[in-house]
């Protein structure tokens, strides 16, 4: 006999689905901050393997920035988002505002 | 994409089309959120080239939510255009 609704081990692999796209989101977030943030701030002539005073302020204030065109865009973007974000909603969506 | 495949897919278990239809979801989400991220990144990269500050000042501001809007209608234009040659509709020159 089948019960009514998605059984729960169907429905946790549907969570285990999401979960692995936020996961690649975030990832791929943060792998193309860092690069960005590279070309942005360190000078490419390599002249030395530690980071200087510029460059560190650069960096901190370049994923500052970053991070704020990120939600800026998001929020542009909220309705065309919905979809996106009822089909998270078996997960904390902390990971957005976080 | 073969007409054909889609077509038999009435055809198919409950079971497997309840499969069908996950996957089809996480694959739009997976697209929506690769779609943003390289949005983000794109328009910080064209928009953003000063770091005196750590927030973002008018200028790119507007601009990041300029080239944002402009990457969504462009990105509308070309699936119009991509719709019309899947069906093999003449497309002007």
């Amino acid at each position: 006999l089948r019960k009514a609704g998605q059984p729960t081990w169907r429905r946790s692999r549907y969570m285990f689905g999401m979960a692995e796209k936020e996961m690649e989101y975030r990832v791929d977030l943060f792998n193309r901050l860092t690069q960005t943030c590279f070309d942005k701030c360190v000078e490419k002539r390599y002249k030395e393997a530690e980071l200087n005073m510029g460059e560190n302020s650069c960096i901190d204030r370049c994923v500052s920035k970053y991070w704020q065109a990120s939600l800026l865009i998001l929020f542009l973007f909220a309705d065309s988002f919905v979809y996106l974000f009822n089909c998270l909603k078996f997960l904390q969506l902390d990971f957005i505002i976080a | 994409m073969d007409k054909s495949m889609l077509g038999d897919l009435d055809g198919l278990p409950e079971e497997d089309k309840m499969r069908m239809a996950a996957m089809v979801d996480q694959l739009q989400i997976r697209d929506s959120l690769r779609m943003y991220n390289s949005l983000v990144e794109r328009c910080f990269t064209d928009c953003v080239d000063t770091f005196r500050r750590k927030t973002l000042d008018k200028q790119e501001e507007s601009c990041v939510k300029r080239c944002a809007e402009k990457f969504l209608k462009h990105s509308m234009r070309v699936g119009m255009r991509f719709a019309e040659l899947n069906q093999g509709v003449a497309t002007p020159d």
